[in-house]
């Protein structure tokens, strides 16, 4: 019984773990909309004062959100991008940069 | 993402009210009733339903950052893309490209010297009241042509296949534009460069808006162009009649401005009416008096403010993180009526909020029912530290005195949400705007 029940929470975990390092595209999506589009377009190709996205990859978007959610300065915009990081999991910023990295050019 | 408590747009509604409340009773009776009836009387903001049904067509897509528009009667369609130049849409849909900037090579012409960078670039464009005879088209450009760089009105005539400028005139030089970054929020080159331009259809002149550049000293300076809106004859010089303070550049209609990017004009009293971004509280329409002052004067060491980041006390207390918006209008007004009691009243203040208040028109014809001789406002939107972000075209009735307002609401737009950085009402009654997003919209009452 135990055992049985110790297997199930373990398969959970794993599974809930692989689904992390696969990044959730969907997540992402939902996440930009959002939190992101308004600035930097709905196809991430940035507008205004706002830079364009899209031809960034995952590792790029990943390393900049850190930046951000870490408090550093990147950019004349880091006063709004700071704020907006602060509370992102590592899951939100590896399913953002999933979906981001993933928008056409 | 954690929310603070005065994010809510009611509370946020209140700061404005009894900024304005608190103001205007210790220094004008009068003007403490207008405001007072004006805190009775608002109304929430919310999706106006009295209004038609609304239909859209895409114009254009594919834009790269769509400023502005002007139309002749036909249906002709100029159109400037902020980093790319002037182009001109036919009524049978073909597009021309006219004046190209620096690094374009798809324009019938390339002016290298009319440069992009950062907000600054090609803004806005007007047609002469007497395009049939004289052909002549103006546009609001930054250009390197002089040192340091500055901003200016172009004019220039269209051939008669609309695929050519000539003649170009550059008949204002001298407005000033912000040549380094600074430590401000939005603080690149370029920044708060205003940049719209319009025909009075009452007294005929062109009205040029422009911004403060991040540099306090503009706004009330007699001589320097930024934080106005200017007064010209088609020649660039002074308009007959204008009325600023003695020692003033001429061309001055209004000063003590922030970044003004939307005019428009009254349909019955001609008045002139500005949108005014605020500094991340308290946009600003302002319906303009000849020679007057909007009080906005961001200098350090005055008026309770010490020294201030690059000395420019713009987004003081506190440029960098989320405060209460009254907060912030206390300590930094966009409209300093201690300093300057005199200072023309707005006639809202976007309940205490800044969100991108960047474009104005009236909304007139039968074909729109009752929000016909509406005063529209186009937002670009823009959150800082939980206060919403705000992406919409209002719908307002205002005070014929220009002093208050009767009523705001939202337009309900079939496209949703986006940066409406240009709206403009067509020569068939559709009303017209241009996104950042890239596209220029037709919107029409069923």
């Amino acid at each position: 019984m135990k055992i049985s029940l110790l297997l199930v929470i373990a398969t959970t975990l794993t599974m809930g773990a692989a689904t992390v390092q696969a990044a959730d595209k969907g997540a992402g999506e939902t996440l930009y909309a959002d939190a992101c589009a308004q600035c930097h377009g709905p196809s991430a190709k940035g507008m205004a004062s706002f830079p364009s996205l899209a031809e960034r990859d995952a590792d790029y978007i990943t390393s900049r959100l850190e930046t951000y959610r870490a408090g550093e300065k990147v950019g004349s915009n880091s006063f709004l991008m700071i704020p907006n990081a602060t509370d992102l999991s590592d899951d939100d910023i590896a399913n953002l940069a999933a979906f981001i990295a993933d928008i056409d050019d | 993402m954690s929310q603070k408590p005065w994010s809510q747009q009611p509370s946020s509604q209140q700061v404005w009210s009894q900024k304005t409340w608190s103001q205007k009773t210790s220094l004008r009776p009068l003007a403490a009733f207008i405001a007072s009836a004006a805190i009775i009387g608002f109304p929430a903001i919310a999706t106006a339903n009295n209004g038609p049904e609304l239909n859209q067509t895409e114009v254009l897509s594919g834009l790269e950052n769509p400023w502005d528009m002007a139309f002749l009667p036909d249906g002709t369609m100029f159109f400037t893309e902020r980093c790319r130049g002037l182009s001109v849409r036919l009524p049978d849909g073909e597009v021309e490209h006219l004046l190209g900037m620096e690094g374009t090579d798809d324009y019938a012409t390339t002016a290298d010297d009319l440069v992009c960078e950062g907000q600054a670039g090609m803004n806005g464009v007007a047609v002469d009241p007497d395009f049939d005879e004289n052909r002549t088209v103006y546009v609001y450009s930054a250009s390197n042509m002089s040192e340091p760089r500055t901003n200016r009105v172009l004019r220039m005539t269209v051939n008669s296949d609309f695929n050519e400028v000539a003649d170009r005139t550059d008949i204002v030089d001298d407005i000033p534009y912000k040549p380094a970054a600074t430590d401000h929020p939005f603080g690149d080159a370029g920044a708060h460069n205003g940049g719209r331009i319009r025909f009075s259809p009452d007294d005929g002149y062109l009205y040029v808006t422009t911004g403060d550049n991040h540099n306090s000293e503009l706004p009330q300076s007699p001589e320097l162009l930024g934080g106005k809106v200017l007064r010209i004859d088609r020649d660039g010089e002074a308009a007959e009649g204008n009325e600023p303070p003695e020692g003033f550049d001429p061309r001055i209609y209004t000063y003590g401005h922030r970044n003004v990017q939307g005019i428009t004009f009254h349909p019955s009293t001609g008045q002139p009416i500005v949108t005014e971004h605020g500094p991340w509280h308290s946009d600003e329409i302002n319906a303009l008096v000849n020679g007057g002052n909007s009080g906005w004067d961001p200098r350090p060491n005055m008026a309770g403010r010490e020294d201030c980041p690059d000395d420019y006390c713009g987004y003081e207390p506190n440029q960098t993180e989320g405060m209460d918006p009254e907060e912030r209008a206390a300590y930094m007004p966009v409209t300093d009526f201690e300093t300057y009691p005199d200072a023309m009243q707005p006639a809202w203040g976007n309940d205490g909020l800044s969100q991108g208040m960047v474009a104005t028109e009236f909304l007139t014809g039968e074909q729109w029912g009752d929000w016909d001789g509406r005063l529209l406002v186009g937002f670009m939107g823009i959150g800082f530290g939980g206060t919403p972000v705000g992406q919409r075209i209002n719908l307002i009735d205002i005070a014929e005195d220009g002093l208050s307002v009767n009523d705001v609401s939202e337009m309900s737009l079939p496209m949703g949400s986006a940066r409406f950085r240009s709206i403009v009402l067509g020569p068939d009654g559709d009303l017209y705007t241009a996104v950042d997003e890239g596209s220029i919209y037709r919107i029409s009452p069923e």
